[in-house]
């Protein structure tokens, strides 16, 4: 994990870390509204649909926005894929387990799950990886876009840009350095 | 041949930079125009305007009988912790009926323990993918171009065998027929209109490459969050864990999967497990176009709109000093990026998404235990509303629906990707190899390749029979597959005669790209003799 919070002096309002958090909450809703869509393609009442859209929606907006702001805090590092899937190993069955609830308290159900609860959420935990992975995915193609534009503004956007290319520097580094070290150990 | 057979072994001119003179690191989407050609030097480049002086004594890797590749230096290798490539045009192409249908078909019928077929499949396939890379990085040449530099008929080979497999506008109406489904519009209307934005989008677009990986990658993220989410709703956890288990089931294989009827569709399965046909091939385009490894001293294609600003293409690729340990260095970290690539990318997603597509058919398995008999009769279109049929029993119709709305989403990607791809390949070898066709830059020819596909493909769709017709499609099944078993034969030929020594594959590379041809063409022809049957 990096230790690049931002300094003492421009500490960003919670407007500028809102303002960071949008394409995590951007691409967590739209699992949530990918999911209601398909519902509604399917002609399942509009309830059901608005219960999906809501139960799952708002609650992987919320995780995905609280990695970016763990991103910008300098919690996560840059691109690095093993804490988001440990992100998402928790945060996603919790997200399908709300999901659950909401749905069956909105139509009436007396079970709220099909298997039992460590069964459930074994499941959602695995298939968490791939949900991270394709988190990640979108929001490494989308997020630099959106910082980059923010960066004038907002001081927190710009100091994770100067990570974004520090990172890419720093590693070009290491691997300079130890191909000068491989080349000394060899002769 | 190796390092020696560089033609001269004075010390380096002013473009053969050493490791520390190497200008400063560009990644590949960042990197600027394309230095200028010294072809005068090189003896028969076209060169264009604003070149940089050429040195006074040209040096050149000589492979085959084409012309000789200049002496330039290695660009550095991005990080490899990245999470986009030229890998998004594989798993875009890849990511297809294979994976979400033919495989979680085969799972109903034989249950889950066929999977290690799959899983034999895609690793195959991701040894594959780094062995195309080998050749199109140290050289920034196609592997057509390769493949010339051996024998040029093995070329014209898979120019012919391009244009019979994929003029035909198959994978679209099978993506617009399963839209329809869902949205009720004519699957004609849904397969002419894509193809026309298809084709109007990548001439308007500057740079072609860049447009195709940024849709593709959103469409991809789609995929891959999509098809998790839908999965974690609909399956369990013994789903998810048969599918698992049955990865390594090595050596299972039921009667009935021997018999006429099946053994062909294994086959077909197996070679559509990844990309198929000749999607391998036209990666290592992409990878030029990347400007992964010596691709940065090509220029990228250009949209129709733009094709005045194409800078001149080469005449031929480029080789990099492998004799200096600073370039071999460099060389080792674009293996380590493109092995990312290849493993985590590639044979990760396409895993994944296969996984979810396997649950999904588990759980209407589960549900509706007639499922595997209602498939087991019909052809791929009854199979697809059968199985949608059983999903929508097996739970409520949110299953149907999912699974046509995904089918249209491969649809998509798979008609984004191979329309380029096609066009890019063609184009590839024509402008290197017919007579008169540098007098039009790569841009026109690309277009020109792209609008033929989308004219022809327009006129079958309305009518002819979108797969072609159907005499020939067993021939088109077959040359498909055997093109998969060539092209690890050229393969094994290019990476082992036209490279020089220091990067050709080692031993164990070397012999799994043979198990995969004996593998591709071995199955394609005891299919062919023992049942009288091409693949399927």
């Amino acid at each position: 994990m990096s230790a690049h919070a931002p300094s003492a002096g421009r500490v960003p309002a919670p407007a500028q870390y809102a303002e960071i958090a949008v394409p995590g909450a951007a691409i967590g809703l739209v699992a949530g509204v990918f999911a209601a869509g398909v519902a509604a393609l399917a002609g399942l009442p509009g309830v059901q649909i608005a219960t999906i859209a809501t139960g799952l929606g708002i609650p992987l907006a919320l995780l995905g926005a609280g990695y970016c702001v763990l991103l910008a805090t300098g919690r996560f590092g840059v691109g690095a894929v093993g804490p988001v899937a440990l992100y998402w190993l928790v945060g996603f069955p919790l997200a399908r387990l709300i999901d659950e609830v909401a749905v069956a308290g909105v139509l009436g159900h007396d079970d709220v799950l099909r298997d039992p609860l460590l069964s459930f959420l074994a499941f959602q935990a695995l298939l968490s990886i791939g949900f991270a992975i394709g988190f990640l995915w979108l929001h490494e193609r989308l997020a630099p876009h959106w910082y980059h534009r923010i960066q004038r503004h907002n001081t927190a956007a710009a100091d994770l840009m100067r990570r974004y290319i520090g990172q890419a520097a720093a590693m070009e580094e290491r691997r300079a350095a130890a191909g000068r070290g491989r080349r000394r150990g060899g002769s | 041949m190796d390092s020696s057979d560089i033609n001269s072994d004075r010390p380096l001119g002013r473009d053969d930079l050493t490791g520390t003179e190497t200008p400063p690191a560009r990644v590949p989407a960042q990197r600027g125009p394309v230095p200028a050609e010294s072809g005068a030097a090189a003896g028969g480049g076209p060169g264009g305007a604003g070149e940089t002086p050429a040195p006074e004594q040209e040096r050149f890797w000589k492979a085959g009988r084409l012309e000789p590749m200049p002496i330039r230096p290695l660009p550095k290798a991005p990080p490899s912790i990245h999470l986009l490539g030229p890998t998004v045009f594989l798993v875009a192409l890849g990511v297809g009926m294979g994976e979400s249908y033919m495989w979680p078909r085969l799972v109903l019928i034989f249950g889950p323990e066929i999977r290690w077929l799959f899983l034999i499949g895609v690793t195959l396939q991701a040894v594959v993918m780094l062995e195309m890379s080998r050749y199109a990085m140290a050289t920034g040449e196609s592997i057509f171009f390769g493949a010339a530099r051996v024998f040029k008929p093995l070329m014209w080979f898979f120019f012919v065998t391009a244009i019979l497999v994929y003029i035909w506008p198959g994978h679209l109406s099978a993506g617009a027929s399963a839209f329809e489904r869902v949205t009720g519009i004519p699957w004609q209307a849904t397969a002419v209109t894509g193809m026309l934005l298809v084709g109007v989008v990548f001439t308007l677009a500057k740079v072609v490459y860049n447009l195709l990986e940024n849709v593709l990658s959103i469409c991809i993220g789609l995929l891959v969050v999509g098809t998790s989410v839908v999965a974690a709703m609909v399956g369990s956890l013994s789903d998810l864990s048969t599918t698992l288990t049955g990865m390594f089931a090595f050596g299972y294989l039921p009667d009935e999967a021997l018999s006429p009827a099946w053994f062909p569709v294994i086959v077909g399965s197996i070679a559509f497990a990844g990309p198929s046909g000749m999607q391998q091939m036209w990666y290592t385009l992409h990878l030029r176009d990347k400007g992964a490894g010596m691709g940065s001293h090509i220029p990228r294609i250009r949209g129709l709109r733009h094709a005045e600003e194409q800078e001149t293409m080469p005449s031929r690729g480029f080789m990099f000093d492998t004799s200096d340990p600073a370039e071999m260095s460099k060389w080792k970290g674009w293996r380590r990026w493109v092995t990312f690539d290849a493993f985590v990318l590639f044979w990760g997603i396409t895993m994944l998404v296969t996984v979810s597509f396997t649950v999904l058919a588990q759980a209407s398995a589960r549900f509706d235990p007639q499922v595997a008999t209602v498939i087991r009769d019909g052809e791929r279109d009854a199979a697809l509303d059968a199985m949608a049929a059983s999903f929508t029993a097996a739970g409520s119709p949110v299953f149907g629906t999912i699974f046509f709305l995904f089918i249209s989403l491969i649809g998509l990607n798979a008609t984004l990707g191979l329309f380029d791809s096609f066009s890019r390949g063609q184009a590839d070898m024509t402008y290197f190899f017919v007579p008169g066709a540098r007098r039009f830059s790569m841009s026109k020819l690309y277009g020109f390749f792209l609008w033929g596909l989308i004219a022809f493909g327009i006129v079958i769709l309305l009518f002819g029979p979108a797969d072609g017709p159907a005499a020939i499609l067993d021939t088109l099944a077959f040359l498909s597959t055997f093109a998969m078993g060539a092209y690890c034969v050229t393969l094994l030929l290019v990476n082992n005669l036209t490279l020089p020594k220091p990067i050709r594959p080692g031993i164990l590379p070397n012999v799994l790209i043979a198990c995969a041809a004996v593998f591709y063409l071995g199955m394609l022809f005891y299919s062919l003799f023992a049942y009288g049957v091409v693949v399927s």
